[in-house]
């Protein structure tokens, strides 16, 4: 026997390679179409069906019984990309309520890793954020900063900064000295007598913002004497609200006709605001018992907002004017911010409390809803049926036209029963360092800060007024906290950049029903978390689940509160008994 | 030959009154002979005759905020003084309107009178308890003074604003508070100095001879020791007034002490923080007032320690 030479060996293994080659297919697996003669049939891939949860877990939400006062009847993942709402009634401001940055939407491992069942506040969820948007979160030094970090995996345009780190100071001047000396490449709410200065800089840019917001002074009618709505309307008619204005607010601030904005549609239906008569608001304190005044506290937090810059002075003129006018003694009390917000929610202000509200999406839902309707807080105390049965039906409408009486109805019924003075819709601004390109002020005060360039740096820094009480922003209701979120968290839809209409974001499509009381979402296919995790319809689900069920097990967060789902879907699924 | 109690003690007196009237004379002449002390005294004296006559001397109401203006720009207004040339139609404002469109200048002196009792009755409550604390750890000796002066140990050891600031927050914020607070932690200080100048006082002749006669330790406490133990607390409590004046300034500037409307000066300089940019007017003069004020008390405080130490007499 002999032995073929190495190269006709070679030369057949080549040979043979080069075969298989041409015709497609592989070394290791023979091709099922490679000429047999007898086909092998292919097994089927063993692909588990996917298990969309539903919420509630069987039936349905009872609308309109038992309690209940929610919008939502049942969220559905039907399959991993498709998520169904279905609501009790129909709402037509149902993609801008998603698109809200609350409604963020957080992977379900990472939900049930970072909210303890047994625990109470302050979760794990509150200091860590595993979000789909352009910034991740690097570290949050409390008290200093929050550094974040571009998200390379993003599924959209890319952040165009590497870094992004958000500050704050309450001093107006402090940030404009910071922006100045060139510490930080932009800041929030330029004080209301800085305007000229920051115009004056050939080395900054001011961007104004459109005054969608409003500053009020609030009573709460548990307590006294503030359960009289006598006393409260003689206080909305002893109050100078034009001397405040004029005097107070940044240029280009508008006296509230309305508490709502009247470029927000149906916002300033009805009577407006506006009488100053404290001969009339004396005789009301007089009819009330109340002819030589009384005293009480002017409560406030010292921070600025865009609806409010500084907050002091307004407390001292305040406290001048009721003394004056209809001389009533007030004390001033500053609580911390988040304290006082936390306070204002649970109803526990008893005096005049001083506060605003900036839009988070341009529907008149979002103001009159969230601080009047059935779902509000405690913040005025008990809910006047009056407002809270119009509210409740114009936010059913199909359209602007037929909400508009009930819009009426509940401004005429907010004005008769004062649960709050407006104030003023004040215009503000941001600004920047000139080189900043792609800078901008939203006028939901939503800066998007993946889309600036700060010059040639690699890293910009952006100073605001506050320092956010928590990431985990499902459970926040401060814009300092949710400007923050609003780089690293996405929901089903967003807020165009410095607009305000609802764009699709982690939904590529919301599509309504005919009666708008259906929406079936569909997802946006390789959407990957922070963690790497993929994004699916449970995801959707269960982050609008531990909102909207007050019993859930995982219904908790920094303080537990999670005010903004029951303020825009009318109400929690199981509502605890002290928000009943 | 035996004296009786009452000659003794007119003994005594004879003694000292006479080298007491000598010193007030000397102190005085030194006082007087240092020019820093006498810029002090007269800093001090036009403190307290603004402050005795604020309402007179202020031309608007402290507190009163001009409701009947309502112009733009009118916030934070500079000053407008008619002999430079301010309209003569326009309101003369001579340290312009504050935030709340207040009349600065009235403000700034209704805050000496503020300033003035805050540091007078500060130290005041600091000394008294103070020298009581000092007094009986000196004297007593032993454990009661170890235990008395830990305490002050403990006190002294936390930086005097923190532990105001911690006071306050316990009281709650309002000026009285403030006061209180910075008494507190000002107590060590005095309580230190008078149990020093007792240590060295008790073993005088005059007290050996006080305590053989039978006198009580309260009385050979305040009539043979304190007297001669106050020099020392005269020069502290005078530099402690210029401390307490910048101290409640602080905690009011940080919020936790003089609450709005009161015209005080540190609080007058936290609400017109912000304008500091567009009217920094509203900074500068308060500012200068507790400079002023500080500054009168620490010279007066020096002139004293000077004028009152033997080993620097001239």
């Amino acid at each position: 026997m002999t032995r073929s030479p190495w190269w006709s060996r070679t030369a057949l293994v080549a040979v043979t390679m080069i075969v298989f080659a041409a015709c497609g297919g592989t070394t290791s697996t023979a091709s099922p179409s490679a000429g047999a003669a007898t086909p092998v049939p292919s097994a089927p891939e063993s692909v588990a069906p996917y298990e969309g949860m539903t919420y509630p877990e069987s039936g349905e939400a009872p609308c309109g019984t038992d309690g209940y006062t929610g919008n939502v009847k049942r969220i559905s993942a039907t399959d991993a990309s498709t998520v169904v709402f279905e609501l009790c009634n129909p709402d037509v401001a149902f993609l801008p309520k998603v698109a809200f940055s609350p409604f963020a939407i957080n992977d379900t491992a990472w939900l049930e890793s970072k909210i303890d069942p047994a625990g109470t506040t302050n979760q794990a969820i509150v200091s860590e954020v595993n979000g789909t948007g352009p910034y991740k979160l690097d570290v949050w030094n409390r008290g200093s900063d929050v550094t974040m970090v571009r998200n390379d995996a993003y599924w959209g345009e890319k952040a165009k900064t590497e870094k992004l780190i958000m500050r704050w100071s309450q001093e107006g001047a402090q940030r404009l000295v910071e922006l100045q000396s060139g510490a930080v490449d932009g800041i929030d709410n330029v004080g209301n007598t800085d305007f000229p200065t920051v115009e004056a800089n050939a080395d900054l840019q001011i961007q104004p913002r459109e005054g969608l917001n409003v500053m009020y002074f609030g009573f709460n009618n548990a307590f006294k004497p503030f359960d009289d709505v006598r006393v409260r309307q003689a206080i909305a008619l002893g109050i100078d609200r034009e001397r405040l204005l004029t005097n107070f607010a940044a240029p280009g601030s508008e006296i509230a006709t309305h508490f709502t904005p009247c470029s927000i549609p149906n916002g300033c239906e009805g009577e407006a605001w506006g009488q100053f008569d404290v001969a009339a608001a004396r005789a009301l304190l007089a009819e009330a018992g109340f002819a030589d005044g009384f005293k009480t506290k002017i409560i406030y937090r010292d921070v600025s907002r865009g609806y409010v810059n500084d907050q002091n002075v307004i407390a001292v003129d305040l406290q001048a004017q009721l003394k004056t006018n209809l001389n009533i003694d007030a004390s001033i009390e500053v609580q911390e911010s988040a304290t006082f917000i936390d306070n204002a929610d649970a109803g526990k202000l008893d005096g005049i409390h001083i506060l605003g509200w900036g839009a988070d999406y341009p529907d008149v839902t979002n103001f009159l809803d969230y601080h009047f309707g059935s779902g509000a807080t405690a913040q005025f105390g008990a809910k006047f049926d009056d407002i809270t049965g119009p509210l409740s039906q114009g936010a059913i409408g199909t359209n602007d036209a037929n909400r508009a009486p009930f819009y009426e109805q509940a401004n005429n019924a907010i004005k008769a029963n004062v649960p709050m003075v407006p104030i003023w819709h004040q215009a503000s601004a941001t600004a920047y360092r000139a080189d900043v390109e792609g800078a901008h002020s939203s006028p939901l005060s939503n800066e998007h800060f993946a889309s600036m360039t700060p010059g040639t740096r690699t890293q910009i820094v952006f100073m605001q007024g506050a320092e956010p009480p928590g990431l985990y922003c499902a459970d926040e209701s401060d814009g300092e906290a949710l400007r923050v979120c609003e780089q690293m968290m996405e929901g089903l839809y967003a807020f165009e950049i410095a607009g305000t209409a609802a764009i699709p974001a982690l939904a590529e499509t919301c599509e309504p029903n005919a009666e708008l009381t259906v929406w079936t979402c569909t997802l946006r296919s390789g959407v990957t978390f922070h963690d790497g995790a993929t994004l699916d319809a449970n995801d959707v689900v269960l982050s609008y689940a531990v909102q909207w069920d007050a019993a859930h097990p995982l219904h908790k967060g920094r303080d537990g509160s999670f005010s903004y789902f029951p303020g825009l879907f009318g109400g929690f699924l199981n509502p605890p008994p002290a928000a009943e | 030959m035996t004296l009786s109690q009452p000659s003794l003690d007119a003994a005594v007196d004879a003694l000292t009154a006479s080298p007491a009237s000598s010193l007030r004379r000397d102190t005085i002449r030194n006082i007087l002979r240092q020019r820093t002390a006498v810029v002090g005294l007269t800093i001090m004296l036009l403190l307290v005759l603004v402050a005795v006559f604020a309402d007179v001397i202020a031309p608007f109401e402290p507190n009163v905020s001009m409701l009947d203006l309502g112009l733009p720009g009118t916030r934070g207004l500079p000053p407008c003084i008619h002999l430079l040339g301010c309209p003569a139609d326009q309101t003369q404002h001579l340290m312009g309107l504050d935030s709340n469109l207040r009349d600065a200048f009235s403000r700034v002196i209704h805050g000496a009178r503020v300033s003035l009792i805050i540091g007078l009755a500060t130290v005041t409550v600091a000394i008294v308890i103070g020298t009581l604390i000092g007094a009986v750890a000196g004297y007593s000796g032993g454990r009661t003074d170890n235990v008395l002066m830990r305490l002050m140990d403990v006190v002294l050891s936390f930086p005097s604003l923190i532990l105001a600031i911690t006071i306050v927050t316990v009281l709650g914020t309002g000026l009285l508070n403030a006061m209180l607070a910075i008494a507190i932690v000002s107590i060590p200080v005095y309580a230190r100095v008078m149990r020093a100048s007792v240590l060295s006082v008790r073993e005088s002749d005059f007290v050996t001879a006080s305590r053989a006669l039978g006198e009580s330790s309260v009385g050979i406490l305040s009539r043979r020791i304190l007297p001669n133990a106050l020099t020392p607390l005269i020069v502290q409590g005078t530099l402690g007034i210029g401390g307490a004046i910048l101290e409640v300034a602080a905690l009011s500037f940080v919020g936790v002490g003089a609450q709005p409307p009161t015209a005080e000066w540190g609080f007058m300089i936290a609400s017109d923080r912000n304008l500091f940019f567009s009217a920094p007017h509203l900074i500068f003069f308060p500012g200068v007032a507790i400079t002023l004020s500080v500054l009168a008390f620490n010279l007066i405080g020096d002139g004293l320690r000077d004028a009152l130490d033997p080993r620097l007499n001239r």
